[in-house]
């Protein structure tokens, strides 16, 4: 397609996208590579916070477990925490900008009414405020950062939306005798996804961010994660001992992912939206 | 004794921009010179890159375009100027009133400051020029002049507001807070501020009212011969240079294809392209254009409307009233009784904020009237989705602008196939699809149908958009500004295929325009219409032949003359 | 009937508009506000009733209590009372300035927001001032010879400090100074007294937080900065400005960075809950005594009122800023004034 051709050009998009695609290919495949006995505190071999040795190449953590393989496990939960929450907020997202801008009317002064108010709250005071009432679990803190953070990707679509109903091919649709699923169906959102799509690689970067800091917070689940292993490496004292075998590795983890998915979704709209090519 | 060099001398200009898809030849081989208190028109269409002549002479092209030929103003070559020369010479000397005043205004400075901004910056303010030598400081004038104080800079700003026929109040106001008609004259103000010898003005009138235009132009005709300026005045509408050039030049890709005195080049236009150019704009009155579009296939023999003939669409006391941000109901339309009878063609002409877009969506069932009715066929319009499309069948509409109006991601098949498939029409939907195109005079079909919009021209999607209405076999055709946004030399075959589907399908058509050339080209009957009311309705040849109303007078009044002698 | 030769309608500024005034405009938005406060004491205040289990339990968790005292307790809070009944109470109190009383530390809430405000608004303050100045500047410079060599390191900057989680960076802060800033608190407690030697110290102890919160918001202001002015930098009064025969800088000074200013500054406002978060993890990193590390201290009990407390006291702050926002963009754009 088109898209791709034009995407390839783009270097840090493709440098991004290549990354994500081998860290998705690696979380899938360790459960098979990787000997999980060395996951669990009880098991672990190593002696607490060793600095990085022939043995253990990134060194261990307070329960002696190496940080390599703690590293690459916890890609699994960060991905996918991050992966569904941006599901769940993109769709939701989706769905109230469209709605709102195509109906018009007090059904889109309600729904922007709510959006707006959501918009304005401190998203990640909100999901920790929501996790410290739930249950503290993978899905909880996959539905308290959805959401959270839906209402950025409604503004978003909404005004998308905006722009493509006022396009006067839509108005040409409905006086060829055209429904709101036809126009909705043939014309807004073929025009309107590509850019949720691009739109949806920034707000994974996001979600991993908040994932971790809620971690941080101590408003995880007990899964390993980049972001529990950071939450770890603070509260049992590892930094101000000056482990930074310990804080590097999950840290810098998450930022090249988040900026694998920066790259690959400002390439996405440059791609989409001409206008941007200049600018970049 | 040597006589002085023109004013603006163009010699064998070369214009090319790179581009990612190559080296684009905007403008080639171009001569042209311009004398002190001349009027020189440039005619062309878009792409034929008179805009780029104009941004040449002051050097602003973009830093992709490189520039071979000489510009020499007053002798002097542009582009041997050094920086601070160019920017001294910019405005004082030749100053440009540009396109679309709409957006040539800084929306968030005051339009007195804006005016202001170069004679501060050129230090002129009365009676001397500048003297161009030193480059402008930021702080006024150039060495060795003072600088204009507040109180002369404030005084020339209202005296050149007065120049324009605006009150100095309006020094005050933000561009938004102006009409496009004002705006327009501000940007002239603003370009005579630092008494420039040459003035190029470049589609100066485009986005106006044909009133507010033809005011614009007396205001311009009028500071020139004052003032003794060269005018170059750029534009694709012959007609208006007709009225205020003495010289025309016609472009055409790049080339000037004819020039001449204006009486010869309109009255017996030599190449191709200025007949069509010609032939565009045609005179109200003109019998040869009565019928009669510029077009190359043959033109049905018309008679005149039949007031014999069913009446298909009609409205009656029709009043569509809106709210306003302040919650003050504006009627945009106020009482309007309007009849389509089958196989005519008439055409509903008035200027922008008449209301005539709302009255057409209102008929197509697209706007619920405020009260009043619309009937077609005698039967109201329905209200149910279902019998809405039905009805839809029957009734189609032609947008204004067919590159918009097309989604750019569907191809021309399935933009024609839309309709059909819609409302599930029976038959081989393909056969439909090739049936509408050649009806729309897009041949051969089958080259067509893989297409997306933007590898057509502009008469090329208009014609998809017209097949895409034509698959749904309607009796009736609303069109909006249908060649409003085509170029000059594709109307004629717009207008001339509308003719012709009327000869060979009985379709009839409410045209909606702005132009009152073309409800003479093609239309049987004409309704005027200013202000949300109906102010004249009638037969063509009576009503702009004969105008009863005041407002009909002043449309034709309007009209660009026919010569700049003629003023 | 009298025919008007101008076309379209022009607003005269002499005569009274009639768009809306600007007692309205700010009534409206002044209301808006409001409703939003009222959603938000709301949300708190159902928000923790929803939490399975009993609320006492929470509290009485760390010591064994007999049921007469558990009964006792439940009717001096009022816990025994139909949820409208408390929710009407606890507006009442948040009027007149009782946010309850914390489940840990026994003390009325109000009285720990109110010490911890001070922190707050001064690493906020300063961060955001700094960042503000240092993201615009930034971004204009970025903006205007874009795709150059600063344009683009800049922007590979801002964007990797954008995609790290703050809390990190503060954490690697700290140890690559290895212990050259102080590493916890506001102040320390063996300073000399006298006001010099006082401030010294706070500013010493404000170092890193700020810089910390500072690195990853200036990162944001610079991308919305330069992306507004790239996209006036493609309008037509520009090329008039040109025309006229100004500097290349001026045209950018005087004509294009205000107009680019104007959405810059709004999304600027609606960017402060982003602060507010970013002030949480911060405080909770240096152990700053301010509003966000009680939320830290709150969200690990969970002490309920305290955070119910805080958590309106943040959403309401910047409900605040939104306002300011709106009635800030009317002032200065004239578009916006008119309408």
């Amino acid at each position: 397609m088109q898209v791709w051709q034009e995407f390839r050009g783009n270097t840090g998009g493709l440098v991004g996208a290549a990354f994500i695609v081998a860290l998705v290919v690696a979380s899938l495949v360790a459960p098979l590579v990787v000997d999980q006995a060395g996951l669990d505190v009880v098991t672990a071999t190593g002696s607490p916070l060793e600095p990085p040795s022939g043995r253990f190449w990134l060194g261990t953590d307070e329960s002696g477990r190496s940080i390599l393989l703690l590293t690459f496990w916890g890609a699994r939960v960060s991905l996918l925490v991050g992966f569904a929450a941006t599901l769940l907020s993109v769709l939701v997202g989706t769905l109230v900008g469209v709605v709102s801008a195509h109906f018009g009317g007090w059904v889109s002064a309600v729904l922007m009414r709510v959006t707006d108010f959501f918009l304005v709250l401190p998203a990640l005071v909100l999901a920790a405020v929501l996790m410290a009432v739930l249950p503290k679990s993978m899905w909880t803190l996959i539905l308290a950062i959805g959401a959270t953070s839906w209402p950025t990707t409604a503004r978003l679509v909404r005004a998308q939306t905006l722009a493509v109903e006022g396009r006067p091919y839509i108005e040409r649709s409905k006086a060829l005798g055209g429904g709101h699923a036809h126009v909705i169906g043939k014309h807004v959102l073929p025009s309107v996804l590509p850019l949720v799509f691009a739109n949806t690689t920034l707000v994974v970067g996001g979600s991993i961010i908040a994932e971790s800091t809620l971690a941080f917070l101590g408003m995880a689940g007990p899964e390993i994660s980049w972001g529990s292993m950071l939450d770890r490496a603070n509260s049992s004292g590892a930094v101000t001992a000056g482990a930074w075998w310990y804080l590097l590795p999950p840290g810098v983890m998450i930022v090249l992912v988040v900026l694998s998915f920066t790259l690959v979704g400002r390439a996405l709209e440059t791609v989409l939206n001409p206008r941007l090519k200049g600018d970049r | 004794m040597t006589s002085p060099p023109p004013l603006l001398e163009l010699r064998n200009l070369g214009v090319t921009y790179r581009s990612a898809a190559g080296d684009v030849h905007a403008v080639r081989g171009v001569d042209l010179t311009l004398d002190k208190g001349e009027t020189l028109g440039i005619a062309g269409e878009s792409g034929s890159g008179k805009s780029t002549v104009a941004a040449s002479v002051l050097r602003l092209l973009p830093k992709s375009a490189t520039v071979t030929g000489e510009v020499l103003l007053d002798g002097e070559n542009v582009a041997d100027m050094r920086w601070g020369r160019l920017r001294a010479v910019r405005w004082s000397e030749a100053a440009v009133v540009f396109q679309g005043a709409m957006h040539a205004l800084n929306p968030v400075q005051r339009i007195g400051r804006q005016i202001a901004e170069p004679i501060r910056l050129h230090g002129t303010v009365a009676g001397d020029a500048a003297d161009p030598s030193e480059a402008p400081g930021e702080s006024g004038a150039p060495a060795g002049h003072t600088a204009p104080s507040e109180a002369e800079v404030d005084a020339r700003v209202r005296e050149l507001l007065a120049q324009v026929d605006l009150p100095p109040s309006k020094a005050r106001s933000y561009p938004h807070e102006l009409s496009g008609g004002q705006k327009q004259r501000v940007m002239i103000a603003m370009a005579l501020a630092c008494r420039p010898r040459l003035l190029i003005a470049d589609e100066p009138t485009t986005a106006l009212d044909v009133v507010v235009q033809a005011q614009v132009l007396d205001l311009l005709g009028g500071l020139v011969a004052e003032q003794g300026i060269g005018l170059m005045f750029i534009t694709h509408d012959l007609s208006v240079l007709a009225s205020t050039c003495r010289r025309i030049a016609v472009m055409y890709r790049g080339e000037v294809v004819e020039s001449g005195a204006a009486k010869d080049v309109i009255a017996a236009p030599g190449h191709e392209h200025t007949k069509a150019l010609a032939g565009a704009f045609p005179t109200v009155g003109d019998p040869l254009s009565r019928y009669a579009p510029a077009t190359t296939a043959p033109l049905p023999e018309t008679t005149g409307p039949d007031p014999e003939a069913p009446v298909l669409l009609s409205a009656r006391d029709l009043r569509v009233h809106f709210r306003d941000r302040t919650g003050a109901t504006v009627p945009a339309v106020a009482g309007v009784d309007l009849d389509v009878r089958a196989g005519e063609i008439v055409a509903l002409v008035g200027q922008s904020g008449s209301g005539k877009t709302t009255l057409a969506r209102t008929l197509l069932g697209l706007q619920r009237p405020t009260s009043g009715s619309v009937r077609h066929d005698g039967e109201p319009l329905p209200t149910s989705t279902s019998a809405l499309r039905a009805y839809r069948r029957r009734v189609q509409l032609v947008l204004q602008d067919p590159s918009s109006a097309l989604n750019p991601r569907h191809t021309v098949y399935e933009s024609v196939a839309e309709g059909p498939r819609i409302h599930g029409l029976d038959g081989d939907e393909r056969e439909r699809v090739v049936a509408a195109l050649e009806a729309a005079e897009l041949r051969p079909a089958e080259d067509f149908l893989p297409r997306l919009p933007h590898e057509l021209s502009g008469g090329q999607r208009q014609r998809v958009v017209i097949a895409g209405a034509l698959a749904l076999e309607p009796d009736v055709l609303v069109a909006d500004e249908p060649v409003a946004s085509l170029d000059a030399s594709v109307r004629g075959e717009i207008l001339g295929l509308l003719l012709r589907l009327r000869a060979r399908l009985g379709l009839a058509a409410l045209v909606i325009t702005h132009d009152l050339g073309l409800a003479w080209n093609i239309a049987d009957r004409v309704a005027v219409m200013y202000r949300g009311e109906l102010v004249e309705v009638g037969d063509v040849e009576q009503v702009l032949l004969r105008p009863q109303h005041d407002y009909t007078r002043s449309l034709l009044d309007a009209l660009p003359a026919a010569t700049a002698d003629d003023r | 009937m009298t025919v008007s030769t101008t076309g379209e309608p022009a607003i005269d500024p002499d005569e009274r508009r009639a768009g809306t005034s600007t007692v309205r405009y700010v009534a409206g938005k002044i209301g808006g506000a409001l409703v939003s406060l009222v959603f938000v004491v709301a949300l708190g205040f159902f928000l923790f009733r929803m939490i399975p289990g009993d609320p006492l339990a929470t509290m009485t968790r760390e010591r064994p209590t007999g049921a007469e005292q558990l009964a006792h307790l439940r009717e001096r809070l009022g816990l025994d009372q139909p949820l409208w009944q408390q929710f009407l109470d606890y507006v009442g109190g948040l009027l007149r300035g009782d946010f309850g009383t914390s489940y840990m530390y026994r003390r009325p809430v109000a009285d720990m927001i109110g010490e911890r405000v001070w922190p707050t608004l001064l690493l906020v303050g300063t961060a955001t001032v700094l960042a503000v100045l240092l993201g615009m500047w930034l971004g204009v410079r970025a903006a205007w010879r874009r795709g150059g060599m600063f344009d683009r390191t800049q922007t590979g900057i801002a964007l990797a400090l954008w995609s790290m989680p703050q809390f990190w960076l503060g954490l690697l802060l700290l140890i690559a100074t290895q212990g050259v800033f102080p590493s916890r608190g506001m102040s320390s407690v063996d300073t000399p007294d006298g006001a010099a030697a006082q401030i010294l110290d706070v500013a010493w102890h404000l170092t890193l937080p700020c810089l910390t919160l500072l690195l990853v918001i200036y990162a944001q202001y610079m991308l919305v900065m330069r992306s507004s002015l790239l996209e006036e930098m493609g309008a037509d009064y520009l090329q008039t400005a040109r025309a006229k025969g100004l500097r290349d800088d001026l045209v950018r000074r005087r004509h294009a960075v205000p107009n680019a200013l104007l959405p810059t500054m709004t999304l600027i406002f609606l960017q402060f809950g982003m602060v507010v978060s970013g002030t949480v993890t911060v405080e909770a990193v240096f152990s700053w005594p301010g509003l966000g590390l009680l939320t830290y201290e709150a969200l690990r009990g969970p002490d309920l009122p305290v955070l119910q407390g805080v958590f309106v006291i943040l959403a309401g702050s910047v409900i605040v800023m939104n306002l300011l926002a709106d009635l800030l963009y009317r002032v200065v754009d004239p578009r916006v004034r008119a309408s």
